[in-house]
């Protein structure tokens, strides 16, 4: 790693002021972020560790029905907590990033600001149409989301809560890349009383992606036989060495069934 | 700068100076105090040699800087057997054959303690190896390994599970 | 699931005792090399790699690196004072770089620094400039551009395979890939060496070949033997990643110590792991089959192609064993096998459990399987009509018709490539000059069943094996329900295969089949032990310990297990081969019978009684009238000056092997299993499961069953793996994608199928090896091969075709044969 600063404040106040200095950086779990550094594929001059600040951490339930998650909690908590607040789709997902060893340390926060193509919270932000709670202001899922790695935190700006709508029936399905347990294809589906999201992550060069054709179908029939006949374009999908763009794209079809099927 | 942490390793209160922020826990352990009972089998956090107990809950200590450690409690291998007592998860490994070059050892038996404290698994062979799906054994000694568990999870009352993590 | 739990409380050989060291590796006391405190002022080291794979070093500046914070020394080709070659074969293999550089990865320059991270770092400063060309990457580049170790393919055959094939009712044709795999033991590379005085140098290292250590760094510091001595006192795992991956370690830290006068230290991260060393070999194997109409093949041709890589490392013995195993469990009379050693520029493929073995064999299982396809018969009884005839019957019953001589092969003996000024290493797998030994091997019989090399197999009980194994798996009526269970599932199939693996035990270079030992027996009846081969987990120290334990008649814990040390035992051959117990078992015995002897004689003489009734039972020694307690017998051996220590040596007997010609008995015997796998694959994903795994596995009569069991499973899933999940990728520069676990899957926990049964097969070996046990470290590797004929049997129940399922069986390939087999 090239060298850094280090601080540990006790408020998002503190951790604000603290990354004002140039080229600082947040640091969350440090499951993504110190294996960056290690490879130097990233020269913060600072790191502000946000794991000391309580405010940020914890899982309620707010009177819109949204499950309001602390930027700063460990995927374990959300695991345990989403399925108490009657959120499966959620623990679904949580429960299964990476190990245990991972779990106990990353955070949402973490995550979402990072934005990897194959990260799988994103998914579950488009689908439930969640709002991602900044230091200075309140970002929808839609428009956070900008491509690979991208998003639109300005610089400093850290995520301090997540509030997504608990759906009546959520599932996700991810198709494993065996190695990495990061998802080739991972699908959310939500069922709204109006509408259906489905959110997808791992599989579009441009990040994660709301498959509206598939909401569409949802919305009027929800079940897996609705979305049969549907399917997403190869191109524009990733192709890497775990796999082509083909497969991706057929992928997504047979996971978003899948995921309805789960969440009847 | 010199900044440094207090923490509780192995039971015991140290002060510790760091003289580089980038510190890995794992690299503290293994260069600066001399306990090189935790392995380094990748240095990426994806293998799980490395695994210890940070307050209780198990970690990759390769990739947790040390100086987000103020104030935490650290297990490691070498602070399982009290009094030179083995931990019943050490006997149980030897009991059950679970280690071949024994490499993985040491993260298996951390990530085993920790997996009985959070207390979920019980003892269905199914749920311990997804629980203990983080740590690599090349040698596959996970049949062993699995039994270990198990039989540690039956021996072990929730009294000691506490006492464990 | 059968409860395996050993029971601890019997003695010596025959007993489920547990691994050596058993308290220190769960306590993390265990230590290996990157563990062992070293002196004040040790240095740490680290490799500059080529970033192209092909090309000319047109400039090198090395002044940032050299002035970089924490840096001591910076080595380059020119700075080495003698040999620059960690080669275990033919001296082609330069430590670092001179001049030109041959694949993405190899060691260019090396740095010496305060700490291991100074050194990594510093490397990154280095300016260098290449004149890139066109690597040859891929087997068809290779096969393009002529490029080969050995002047032309290798050829084994017997009787007229294209006459036989032609003239056969039937055909069944095609060509399979089978991917290589990285070794990933989880203690990576790591050498430790220390400068004496009078410019003698210790090693400690993670090596399965502490001799072959000892001889490059003598070569590197230009010292005879002698004046190098090498330990390994135990490995974090090897799998044959550490038979000569370990030299450059070894050498690059002695060379830095003898110039700085500083005990120079060495690891490889895991990433530069996977990109500097050799993985297994992998193949582009074509095959030809003729048969009859009851599957019975009657002509069949291999051509093999092994992508060696950029050096020649151990790649000949490697690719000769596919040979020697392409024929696997099957009595071939006209069959040809011919072998291209391709050099490209990639990592220099190396050893890797079983050797070339599993790559030979697997294209037969497929032909099998395939002509059960064709045939639509159970695949299960196209083996049993191919099978050797069984033991006891293969010198007689139905004389084979005389069979034409088959040509010589073009005489391409083993040319010896640069650097002739360099002995040989005679002491590797990768030896040249081999001497053939006048032929001390029985020549086979008229109408006897021989090999396609023409050794006469006369051990073979896979017959009985398969009958017991059908049973117990109860395969027949798993098959039915199988059958039924895919006629009413659409999306998920379920397939079944039953494999046999017939895998021949011995160095196929005859002169490394001798081992040495030292054991001392102190003057208070302890035993101290040491021997040639090394402890990687595999439980060779557990289990030679316990021959010695049983040779006194004490318990195990009376023997002290030591590291292994080329200054107790010289000359030593690599662990390898599976060979470990046998030979160092058979070494340590001699020894230990030696100074028993000498107890027994000074005690029968003592109290007048006959040497050969004296007994060593139970921590005793008992001589008729007297009964001594075993320390008190040695007290009064020392008293008696009578010696106590002793050396010990054995070679196998009766072995003999041309690898020009194809010819002898290269296997002192076969050992054999056969396992049953079933899985269930996902028809829209690729993606599959293993159900249900039952594995009868011969180990003869087994020194130590937990440790073969282990060994056994480990090597099934371990071959599973490598035909399943762990792919490696390069891309079009030479470069390897897949160099971390992040992208490399090996399997973990939760891979292993719920229903599990391994079982021993209850029967001595007939050659005479250490308590009448077999080998065990390889053969089971090959079991994996039912996993993937699994997969395939499952992809067959998705339509007519056949599946010609190419390893690894990625989801994505399944997923393709599925859509080959439905399209047919």
């Amino acid at each position: 790693m090239y060298n850094f600063d280090f601080e540990r404040p006790k408020s998002v106040a503190d951790a604000v002021k603290a990354l004002q200095t140039e080229e600082a950086q947040p640091l969350g779990g440090g499951q993504t972020l110190i294996p960056t550094l290690k490879q130097r594929l990233a020269m913060p001059s600072k790191l502000v560790s946000l794991a000391g600040i309580d405010e940020i951490k914890g899982v309620c339930k707010d009177d819109q029905n949204r499950l309001c998650i602390g930027g700063g909690t460990v995927h374990r908590v959300i695991a345990e907590k989403a399925m108490s607040e009657g959120f499966p789709g959620l623990t679904g997902l949580a429960s299964k990033i990476g190990d245990p060893a991972v779990r106990n340390r990353g955070t949402i926060g973490g995550s979402l600001a990072n934005n990897d193509p194959s990260a799988c919270y994103p998914a579950a932000a488009m689908a439930t149409g969640a709002t991602i709670v900044t230091d200075r202001r309140e970002i929808a899922a839609d428009d956070y989301f900008k491509g690979l790695f991208e998003t639109a935190l300005e610089e400093g700006e850290i995520i301090t809560e997540v509030k997504m709508p608990i759906p009546e029936a959520s599932a996700y399905m991810k198709f494993e890349q065996p190695a990495s347990r990061f998802p080739l294809v991972g699908v959310f589906v939500a069922r709204f009383s109006d509408r259906v999201g489905v959110g997808v992550t791992g599989a579009s060069e441009s990040g994660v992606f709301r498959w509206t054709e598939a909401e569409r179908a949802l919305g009027s029939d929800f079940s897996a036989d609705a979305v049969k006949g549907l399917s997403v374009p190869a191109d524009g999908m990733i192709s890497d060495l775990h796999g082509t763009a083909e497969y991706r794209a057929h992928l997504v079809g047979v996971m978003t069934r899948r995921a309805v099927a789960a969440a009847q | 700068m010199s900044p440094s942490i207090s923490l509780t390793l192995n039971g015991e209160a140290r002060d510790i100076a760091l003289d580089d922020p980038r510190v890995t826990l794992l690299d503290l352990l293994r260069e600066r105090l001399a306990l090189p009972g935790t392995k380094k089998g990748c240095d990426r956090g994806q293998c799980g040699a490395c695994t210890v107990l940070v307050n209780g809950r198990r970690v990759n200590s390769c990739l947790t800087l040390a100086l987000t450690l103020d104030g935490a409690e650290i297990t490691t291998i070498e602070g399982l057997a009290a009094d030179g007592t083995l931990h019943p998860v050490q006997e149980a490994f030897i009991e059950n054959d679970a280690f071949q070059c024994g490499y993985c050892t040491p993260g298996q038996i951390m990530s085993a303690v920790g997996l009985i404290a959070e207390g979920r698994a019980g003892d269905d062979p199914e749920r311990i190896r997804e629980g203990m799906s983080g740590n690599i054994c090349r040698c596959v000694a996970y049949h062993g390994i699995t039994l270990a568990v198990q039989d540690a999870t039956r021996s072990m009352t929730p009294l000691k599970k506490e006492d464990a993590a | 699931m059968k409860d395996e739990r050993p029971d601890r409380t019997a003695r010596a050989v025959r007993s489920p005792l547990p691994h050596d060291a058993a308290t220190l590796h769960v306590t993390g006391a265990a230590r290996y090399v990157d563990d062992i405190p070293v002196p004040a002022g040790c240095l740490h080291m680290a490799f500059g790699l080529s970033e192209i794979a092909r090309g000319t070093i047109t400039a090198m500046d090395l002044s940032a690196v050299r002035s970089a914070p924490g840096v001591r020394d910076v080595i380059t080709a020119g700075d080495l004072p003698f040999a620059n070659d960690v080669s275990p074969s033919a001296h082609d293999e330069p430590l670092l770089a001179d001049g030109e550089v041959f694949y993405f990865g190899q060691p260019v320059f090396a740095v010496v620094a305060d700490s291991h991270l100074a050194a990594r770092k510093a490397v990154r400063l280095a300016r260098i400039d290449y004149d890139a060309q066109t690597p040859i990457l891929t087997i068809d580049d290779a096969l393009a551009a002529d490029s080969r170790f050995e002047e032309g393919p290798r050829v084994y055959a017997k009787g007229d395979a294209d006459g036989a094939i032609a003239a056969a009712p039937r055909r069944v044709e095609g060509s399979m890939e089978i991917g290589g795999q990285e070794h990933f033991y989880l203690e990576g590379q790591a050498a430790l060496a220390l400068p004496q005085e009078d410019g003698d140098m210790v090693v400690q290292c993670s090596s399965q070949h502490p001799t072959e250590i000892q001889h490059k760094v003598a070569e590197a510091l230009g010292l005879p033997m002698h004046a190098v001595r090498a330990e390994v006192r135990r490995m974090g795992g090897a799998f044959g990643g550490k038979e000569s991956q370990g030299n450059a370690l070894a050498v690059a830290c002695a060379v830095a110590a003898a110039r700085t006068g500083r005990p120079c230290k060495m690891r490889y991260d895991r990433d530069d792991d996977f990109v500097i060393t050799g993985k297994r070999h992998d193949f582009r194997i074509t095959y030809r089959a003729g048969h009859d109409d009851d599957g019975r093949i009657l002509g069949l041709e291999f051509v093999q192609y092994c992508r060696c890589g950029w050096s020649q490392d151990l790649s000949l013995p490697v690719a000769d064993r596919a040979m020697l195993h392409a024929e696997n469990a099957y009595h071939l009379v006209d069959v040809r096998i011919e072998s291209h050693r391709l050099k490209t520029h990639t990592q220099s493929a190396t050893a890797f459990r079983g050797f070339g073995g599993p790559q030979g064999m697997i294209p037969m299982e497929r032909v099998i399987d395939e002509i059960a396809h064709a045939l639509s018969l159970d695949p299960v009884e196209v083996r049993r009509l191919n099978y050797y005839r069984a033991a006891a019957q293969s010198a007689e019953g139905g004389a084979a018709p005389a069979t034409p001589a088959a040509p010589l092969p073009r005489d391409i003996s083993g040319q010896k490539k640069v650097h002739d000024a360099l002995p040989d290493d005679i002491a590797s797998r990768g030896a040249l000059g081999e001497v053939v030994e006048p032929a001390a091997g029985r020549v086979a019989a008229s109408g006897e069943q021989t090999t396609p090399y023409h050794m006469p197999v006369t051990d073979f009980i896979l017959h009985e094996m398969t009958d017991r194994l059908c049973q117990s798996a109860d395969y027949t009526a798993r098959r039915a329900g199988i059958e039924a269970w895919n006629a009413q599932s659409p999306i998920l199939k379920k397939g079944l295969a039953l494999t046999p693996v017939k895998f021949g035990i011995s160095f196929t270079l005859t002169h490394l089949n001798q081992a040495g030992a030292l054991v001392h027996v102190y003057q208070d009846g302890s035993i101290q032990m040491n021997h040639g081969g090394t402890e990687m987990g595999q439980g060779l120290f557990r289990k030679v310990s316990q021959v010695a334990a049983s040779r006194f008649g004490l318990d195990v814990d009376r023997v002290r297990i030591t590291a292994t040390d080329t200054g107790k035992v010289p000359n030593t051959s690599a662990t390898a081969a599976s060979s470990g117990s046998d030979l160092n078992g058979m070494a340590v015995k001699a020894a230990c019978d030696t100074i028993r002897d000498r107890i027994a004689a000074f005690l029968a003489e003592k109290d007048g009684v006959d040497a050969a009734t004296v007994r060593f039972e139970d921590g005793a020694v008992i001589t008729g009238a007297e009964r001594y307690d075993f320390a008190e017998a040695v007290r009064l051996a020392y008293l008696g000056r009578v010696s106590l220590s002793a050396t010990g040596y054995y070679r196998t007997p009766d072995i003999v092997w041309d690898r020009i010609r194809g010819e002898g008995r290269p296997f002192f015997y076969f050992a054999y299993g056969a396992a049953v796998t079933e899985a269930v694959v996902d028809t829209l994903t690729g993606e599959y499961r293993l159900l249900r795994t039952d594995i009868l596995h011969d180990a003869g009569a087994s020194l130590n069953p937990a440790i073969d069991i282990g060994q056994i499973e480990g090597g099934y899933i371990q071959g599973t793996g490598w035909l399943t999940t762990e792919e490696l990728v390069w891309d079009a520069e030479g470069r390897l994608r897949t160099h971390a676990p992040s992208t490399y899957k090996i399997p973990a926990c939760s891979d292993r199928p719920d229903l599990f049964t391994v079982t021993l097969w209850d029967g001595e070996n007939f050659a005479d090896t250490i308590y009448r046990s077999k080998a065990v470290g390889e053969p089971p590797f090959m079991l994996g091969i039912s996993s993937f004929l699994a997969l395939s049997d499952a992809i067959a129940a998705c339509g007519p075709g056949y599946p010609a399922l190419d390893a690894p069986a990625t989801p994505e390939r399944v997923l393709a044969a599925i859509q080959r087999v439905r399209a047919a």
